[in-house]
């Protein structure tokens, strides 16, 4: 099970400059994600980054996507990193909420209070997310993926030459790999659990029942009422809920239809190569976005309406790792922040950046559009579903006006894209079992 | 980028209208006037206009309205619209990728053309547009190339004799212009015995092209075209700047202010708001890449590779599997057949019902990787989760390219033997947004480690030395494959329309010194 959080503070705005520099000290060398590596055990990807936004101070953000809960992960994080996160939260304001005690206590001079609490304090869940290699902990990907170079490494040098079927293939490779690999006669984990399943199902299900019970109440009551008949109450009840969902519509397509698209966003020149600097250096990429939320009360309800319904949509369908038909992110995630004022959006993903949003605009727009479609400026939609991400290049131009740089940022596996991450866990699978049958180690030895 | 058999009724055409005001190459690879010059030219400071109204008198550009026995095309970088004075607002309406030139630092290391990397020539490529924008005059180390070029001048002809005549007459009326040829490449595209044009390597070659749709297009009415369009459709403005793209939008191109009165009068206002003309309507961006082809390292490694494989494999089976094509074209099929080569309906296939293992045309063979037609994302072993979609081809398809290349240098003597000639191909592709398109190309599939499943490997063919596995039953070859292509010069050109070349040769000499200027 993987948690994926963000901690955001407000940032001293005299004080932006001497955080970016701080976070870019820890970025721009070796050690710290070295420290991470080895000290970190259940870190995915983090990054860690100063958002300017022309209409708000700016804001700290730590991303992080980790297996298991966060009480462990601050704890681990803060015995690595622990002192120069308390330096990177003194260039930040101090909350006006409950949290300003422990702002205080963390950040006063020669303080050694724990920091954890803090960040804690200050955690934004996400209001949506997307996962990849499901049910894999960051162990099991760096085991397997060892594993899968062993396996290579053998079949190149001896077990290949003389393999006459599938079948002896596995055989020989499992025979040769088990001394090093103890943990292949052992039984992994489920990667989602019947329950996580379970409670992945009632989440999204539950509030949608009662939704359209709401919706469907008043057709159905009246009906029952004038009648006393189940029948007529079931239709009016079905009436009702489509008088609902019209009016709801019509409604949308007035505020669609008035809202102002920016086609043209200023793109800053320097922002952009800040960002083309740090993308492209591994497989793997990460975007940050945040984006102002269009005003209104329709707006308010249906942004988190499209998060709930994507994000559980996702949680429930997503557990190959496809999203649509591609398969290419390793952790995404959107939240609200500022008061649902804002939109924030994160990604850790393979390839690069055209390559991504030019999966999303040809394979998967039509939950993304959902989303965004309610984002200031976003390309006209229709119905929150149509158009929006499909206009190519002013998506692709909105996108990179709500973007950041990654001042910081890590990655446990920069070597693996989800696709590779996958045929390791499949060829690890195969050679868990003892024996398979002819077909069997013919489909398995097709990934080796 | 050659149409072996020429057939009229089998090609995609401009309505007449557009034809005369776009430029042939767009249209045509020329492939039966099968000699061609490229010359690099350099043009002298505030060069202004008045050299390419002399180059035209003396070599008309070809519009796409039909064939002759000569063609010529021209386009333009960046930094040679500067040296004409094109004004700064309209240097700015052109694309990111176009204006940064081909050698900006984080372009080079997204091509893999890092000075020092293995796949560039020794010293560092030789030529480019040098367009330093970054910082003004001072470019970071490496991204400069001692040879500037600003304009390419594409001469096609039937023989040796016409194109030299051309030369002669051409160069001295340049010269006195303050232009200079500055890299000159003598293109062939000439076919052998079994008239199959071959590039060094001995494999046929330009045999995948996009074929364009769309309102400003008229289609072909053959049996084949059907099919054709299904597998490899694209809509016009996937390389005509101006029409609708594949991302249901006019594809954006440069524009200038409407104030000049040479602007109002060339340049339509069409599809560009009051107050602009349209400078990039019906024109295209040209990539053009100086690829050194190392002949004899390529047949020894494949002979290497065979040994390691056994079982009496050649060199020419493993070099097919690194191509996925056999030295004459046709695809390699899994059961061990192949189809015949495109002109016939052999191309018009896809992977994903056919061949989803890779046990013909293996997952990472270089015409794989160059169009992955239905096989992206890939399927997970037997039990594919994905069901080949129309979705999944038409998003590979968003990333075509025209290509128009030829190759350069004589024909290597004993294919295995070192003769330490130059030659090559001059790499040259037509598209409307250089990002999504060549970029996309060269970075997500050719040299992507991670593509597909693959793992560790890029493209056999023009990636540095490396792994190469050929899907096979029960057990996958894998064989070792060294460097064979190597970069020499390159940079992204625009290919304006005919209208928009008036408009540049009617720009006034002496021009204000623009900003940045080297």
């Amino acid at each position: 099970m993987q948690t994926i959080l963000t901690a955001v503070l407000e940032v001293a705005p005299k004080s932006a400059d001497l955080l970016r520099t701080r976070i870019g000290a820890l970025g721009s060398g070796k050690k710290a994600r070295e420290k991470l590596s080895s000290t970190v055990p259940t870190l995915h990807f983090m990054s860690m980054s100063v958002f300017a936004d022309d209409q708000y101070d700016p804001i700290f953000v730590l991303e992080a996507n980790f297996d298991g809960r966060p009480g462990p992960f601050w704890a681990q994080l803060e015995a690595v990193l622990g002192a120069e996160l308390r330096d990177m939260l003194r260039c930040c304001r101090a909350p006006r909420d409950g949290a300003a005690g422990l702002f205080d206590a963390v950040t006063r001079a020669g303080s050694r209070a724990p920091i954890a609490p803090l960040l804690e304090a200050r955690t934004v869940w996400p209001a949506a997310r997307h996962q990849g290699n499901r049910g894999l902990d960051r162990n099991r990907i760096l085991e397997e993926a060892c594993l899968f170079s062993s396996a290579q490494a053998q079949l190149n040098r001896s077990v290949g030459n003389a393999a006459t079927s599938a079948r002896q293939v596995h055989d020989s490779l499992r025979k040769a790999l088990l001394p090093t690999f103890g943990w292949l006669d052992r039984k992994p984990p489920p990667r989602v659990s019947l329950w996580e399943g379970i409670v992945d199902l009632l989440r999204f299900g539950v509030p949608i029942l009662l939704l359209v019970a709401v919706l469907a109440a008043p057709g159905a009551l009246l009906g029952y009422r004038v009648s006393g008949r189940l029948s007529v109450a079931v239709l009016l009840g079905l009436v009702s809920l489509l008088a609902c969902l019209g009016v709801l519509a019509i409604a949308l397509r007035w505020i669609e239809t008035r809202d102002p698209p920016q086609d043209d966003p200023v793109l800053d020149g320097a922002r952009l190569r800040a960002m083309a600097q740090l993308e492209d250096q591994i497989t793997q990429n990460h975007m940050i976005s945040l984006a102002h939320v269009k005003p209104g009360i329709l707006r308010t309800i249906l942004v988190r309406a499209g998060l709930f319904v994507v994000g559980h949509w996702v949680r429930v369908t997503a557990h190959s790792g496809y999203l649509g038909s591609m398969r290419t992110i390793h952790f995404a995630h959107w939240s609200l922040v500022s008061n649902g004022g804002r939109l924030m959006f994160h990604s850790n993903f393979d390839g690069s950046w055209e390559s991504y949003l030019d999966d999303f605009i040809e394979k998967a727009h039509a939950g993304l559009t959902a989303v965004w479609t309610h984002g200031v400026g976003f390309p006209p939609t229709r119905l929150m579903l149509r158009d929006g991400a499909t206009s190519g290049g002013k998506f692709k131009a909105w996108a990179r006006h709500t973007m950041n740089e990654s001042q910081f940022w890590y990655s446990a596996y920069p070597k693996y894209s989800v696709n590779q991450i996958e045929r390791h866990a499949r060829v690890a699978s195969g050679l868990r079992k003892r024996t398979l049958t002819e077909e069997e180690a013919a489909g398995w030895a097709l990934d080796l | 980028m050659i149409e072996t058999e020429p057939s009229v009724s089998k090609s995609w055409k401009l309505e007449p209208s557009i034809a005369k005001q776009t430029q042939g190459l767009i249209v045509s690879a020329f492939g039966d006037l099968p000699l061609a010059d490229a010359l690099f030219l350099e043009l002298g400071p505030q060069a202004g206009g008045a050299w390419l109204t002399e180059l035209r008198q003396e070599i008309p550009i070809s519009d796409a309205t039909g064939k002759g026995c000569s063609a010529a095309a021209i386009a333009l970088t960046w930094s040679g619209l500067q040296r004409m004075g094109l004004d700064a607002e309209a240097l700015e309406s052109f694309s990111p990728p176009f204006r940064e030139g081909m050698h900006q630092l984080d372009r080079q290391r997204r091509l893999g053309d890092n000075p020092g990397g293995p796949t560039v020539i020794p010293g560092g490529a030789r030529w480019s547009g040098n367009n330093l924008r970054d910082g003004g005059t001072q470019a970071p180390a490496g991204t400069t190339t001692p040879c500037t070029v600003h304009v390419v001048l594409l001469l096609y002809a039937k023989g040796e004799t016409e194109l030299d005549d051309q030369a002669r007459r051409l160069t001295p009326r340049l010269e006195q212009g303050g232009v200079h040829v500055v890299h000159r490449l003598r293109l062939s595209l000439m076919p052998d015995a079994k008239r199959v044009a071959r590039e060094h390597f001995g494999f046929a070659d330009g045999l995948s092209q996009p074929m364009l749709y769309g309102p400003t297009i008229i289609s072909p009415q053959d049996p084949g075209a059907e099919a054709r369009r299904r597998w490899h459709g694209i809509p016009a403005g996937e390389v005509l700047l101006g029409h609708l793209n594949a991302h249901k939008e006019a594809a954006p191109g440069p524009v200038v202010a409407a104030t000049s009165p040479q602007a109002r009068q060339h340049l339509s206002a069409h599809g560009v708001s009051e107050g602009f003309r349209n400078l990039g309507l019906h024109g295209s961006y040209l990539v053009i890449r100086e690829l050194r082809q190392d002949v004899a390292a390529f047949w020894n490694s494949m002979g290497e590779a065979a040994k390691s494989v056994g079982d009496g494999a050649s060199a020419q089976w493993v070099a097919e599997r690194v191509v996925g094509r056999t030295q004459d074209g046709a695809l390699l099929r899994p059961d061990g057949a192949t189809q015949p080569a495109a002109g016939a309906d052999g191309n018009d296939v896809g992977f994903a019902e056919e061949d989803v293992q890779g046990f013909g045309c293996p997952l990472g063979a270089h015409i794989r990787r160059g169009n992955p037609r239905d096989s992206l994302p890939s399927r997970d072993g037997p039990n594919p989760d994905l069901k080949p979609t129309k979705d999944l081809l038409s998003s590979t398809n968003s990333h075509r390219l025209l290509r128009r290349g030829r190759k350069f240098g004589d024909e290597i003597k004993d294919r295995y033997v070192d003769d330490r000639a130059t030659r090559g191909l001059l790499f040259m592709a037509l598209n409307s947004d250089i990002a999504r398109h060549f970029e996309f190309v060269q970075q997500t599939w050719m040299l992507n480690q991670a593509f597909g499943t693959l793992e560790e490997e890029t493209d056999p063919l023009m990636g540095p030395k490396g792994l190469f596995s050929i899907p096979a039953a029960p057990l996958r070859r894998c064989v070792a494959v060294e460097t064979f292509i190597r970069f020499a010069g390159g940079e992204y050109f625009f290919l304006p329309s005919l209208p928009a070349l008036d408009y540049l040769a009617a720009l006034p000499p002496a021009a204000l010194p623009p900003a940045g200027a080297p």
